[in-house]
């Protein structure tokens, strides 16, 4: 059994370092991390890997210090990784993003399911999983919260609106795996100790971490990055001020502010009788 | 003639208001664009939802009514959407869906199918025109008229963004729930209804649903509050929330928010927060406590009637959006409040009436 699991970097957002005055985020300075729902996506694949044996291969796409993460899931207990790094990729929305990693997909073999997290925390569009298997031509389960292998088949639960969804659904597939699903376990010694051995062993480390570019994959490097990319940032604006000033007590005793606060305002419909 | 298409998103027969929303928010679009309004609504046993949707501002009303369709399932219903899309002379100049589990799930497959744009979790929607200038892609530059403005919360940063894909129609965005106005219902309006085709292929059958567990969640109770009190990183610990809970008690109808910094801390479930990856809100009452009103919590609840923040930084953002703070310790702050609210019977929580300024007397 084949399982992939796509992961990325994002720019840590806790972190002070990298946010420029104007609240924008300057990514060559921030803090990097791996995204965090994709913590979620990495225990669903290295659950594939405890219960039925699978061999588990990370995909990321970015820029060369996005090997840190892939070395970070190699900690947890994947087995093989690919990192799509291209200049040509820069500026790539969620269809282009979708079309590389179909490539990448493509490039690293057979697969019986691909796990992405729900979404990014820089991107935050929920967008490129279900893209992605509409590219692959396979069935998807997005919101997976739980799931187990039956034969050629997924048995999952899926979280919405109106409850929990339990499917079936055929092999290969792709699956995007909520945040309510099981948190990523720690960090194996043996996998820990198999990053250090990689990063001493140039040989060895090309062969479990294969580094490619558009022309490797064999992707249209048009349908690529900005060009490839029907959508584009056209604009962006400041936050404005909502609902007037705010009537702000401070500095006084906390009664007084208190009382002050629920005189100023209209509760009585509201407050439990 | 142009035409701007929502997906009229319903369960067990019922609509979803985000259906509705959607219809109030493509009206005003279709109006500025001189265009059709329609919308597609899928399912089984569902010829009373045409009716709603043409009262509820549709033109056009594309229906499919199979067994195949009453529960949702990703592939058969886009099977049924890209042979609609593939049926008409020109596509549609603007494809809106909700951003609720069913719409970023079908969206997305759409969008990648058509090889077009889209916009996921908007929170405006606007026409207007765009000059692409920037020579690095060549192809693109040039003036392009009724451009789908979809503009949305750029995550971690205090801004908002407008995107733009004009190149290619149709141009695509999901819409928040709760976000959009849906139009007042109008039963004399007139509109079509269109029976449209379901030929599925057997590749589309192949995931079956099991079972669906309804469950009572208190998602349900958060979207249906007149009062939600929330709290944030600043509450410091799991044990706050016991507080939050107590404040919450004090009001008819009221739940219990949270940030996503309090979720990600463990301190509650992840179905009490409030805001980008979790729920939006527009209660009466919103009371924010230890929150500091990063942008990805304020889209979710900036729409609710009255805002009150307490957090101990007077220069946190969430003063810049509430319409009352109060500036100190929340462990202080809101066992007074407990206390104030508890003390005021009946008698003298009058009534607020046309003033509305409520008298409070000890």
């Amino acid at each position: 059994m084949n399982s992939f699991v796509l992961i990325k970097q994002v720019p840590d957002q806790s972190a002070k370092a990298g946010v420029n005055a104007d609240g924008t985020i300057d990514r060559a300075k921030a803090k990097r991390m791996l995204n965090p729902f994709d913590c979620f996506a990495l225990e669903a694949a290295l659950q594939t890997k405890r219960l039925y044996g699978a061999t588990v291969t990370a995909i990321t796409m970015g820029p060369p210090p996005a090997i840190e993460i892939l070395y970070e899931a190699i900690a947890h207990g994947v087995d093989r990784a690919v990192h799509l790094c291209d200049r040509r990729l820069a500026a790539s929305d969620t269809l282009a993003t979708a079309y590389a990693l179909y490539n990448t997909v493509r490039y690293a073999g057979a697969f019986d399911l691909v796990f992405c997290g729900l979404q990014t925390t820089d991107g935050d569009t929920a967008q490129v999983g279900p893209q992605l298997a509409e590219r692959l031509q396979v069935p998807q389960v997005t919101y997976c919260e739980s799931f187990e292998v039956q034969r050629d088949k997924l048995i999952a639960r899926r979280v919405t609106e109106s409850g929990t969804q339990v499917v079936e659904c055929p092999l290969p597939s792709v699956v995007t795996v909520a945040n309510s699903a099981h948190r990523l376990a720690y960090k194996t010694l043996r996998g820990v100790q198999r990053v250090h051995q990689l990063q001493r062993d140039e040989v060895e480390r090309n062969q479990v971490i294969r580094t490619v570019s558009l022309d490797d994959i064999q992707a249209d490097p048009v349908r690529c990055g900005l060009k490839g990319s029907p959508t584009i940032v056209a604009a962006t604006e400041k936050v404005g001020e909502i609902g007037g000033k705010c009537v702000l007590f401070q500095g006084k005793s906390i009664d007084t502010m208190v009382s002050g606060l629920l005189t100023d305002i209209s509760l009585a419909e509201l407050v439990q009788r | 003639m142009k035409q701007v298409l929502i997906f009229a998103e319903q369960t067990a027969g019922e609509l979803r208001p985000v259906a509705l929303e959607l219809l109030g928010a493509g009206r005003q679009l279709a109006d500025k664009l001189g265009a059709s309004l329609s919308c597609v609504v899928m399912g089984h046993t569902i010829t009373h939802l045409p009716s709603l949707l043409i009262a509820g501002g549709a033109d056009l009303v594309y229906i499919a009514d199979n067994p195949a369709l009453e529960t949702y399932r990703t592939l058969p219903y886009r099977r049924v959407f890209i042979d609609l899309i593939a049926s008409m002379e020109e596509p549609p100049h603007i494809i809106l869906l909700g951003s609720t589990t069913t719409g970023r799930d079908l969206a997305p497959r759409i969008a990648a199918y058509l090889e077009t744009g889209l916009t996921a979790d908007c929170t405006e929607l606007d026409i207007g025109p765009y000059e692409h200038t920037s020579a690095l892609d060549p192809t693109k530059v040039g003036l392009y008229e009724n451009c789908l403005y979809a503009i949305r919360p750029s995550f971690g940063e205090s801004l908002k963004a407008r995107i733009l894909g004009p190149w290619k129609n149709p141009q695509m965005a999901t819409v928040r729930p709760s976000v959009m106005i849906a139009l007042p219902v109008d039963t004399a309006r007139q509109g079509a209804v269109q029976e449209i085709p379901v030929v599925l292929q057997a590749e589309d059958l192949g995931l079956v649903v099991l079972e669906t567990l309804r469950a009572v969640s208190e998602s349900v109770e958060l979207a249906k509050a007149d009062v939600i009190v929330s709290g944030g990183y600043g509450l410091g610990s799991t044990e706050g929330f016991g507080l939050i809970h107590e404040l919450a008690s004090c009001f008819e109808n009221s739940a219990v928010g949270s940030s996503r910094k309090a979720v990600d801390s463990g301190w509650i479930a992840h179905a009490h927060q409030v805001g980008q990856t979790g729920k939006t809100v527009r209660p009466k009452l919103y009371i924010a406590c230890g929150i500091s009103g990063a942008i990805q919590h304020r889209v979710g609840m900036d729409k609710s009637a009255t805002i009150i923040a307490i957090n101990r930084d007077a220069n946190a953002p969430i003063f810049k959006f509430a319409h009352y703070g109060i500036v100190g310790d929340l462990y202080q702050i809101i066992p007074e409040m407990i206390q104030q609210l508890k003390q005021g019977t009946p008698s003298n929580i009058s009534k607020a009436g046309e003033a509305n300024v409520l008298t409070y007397t000890l």
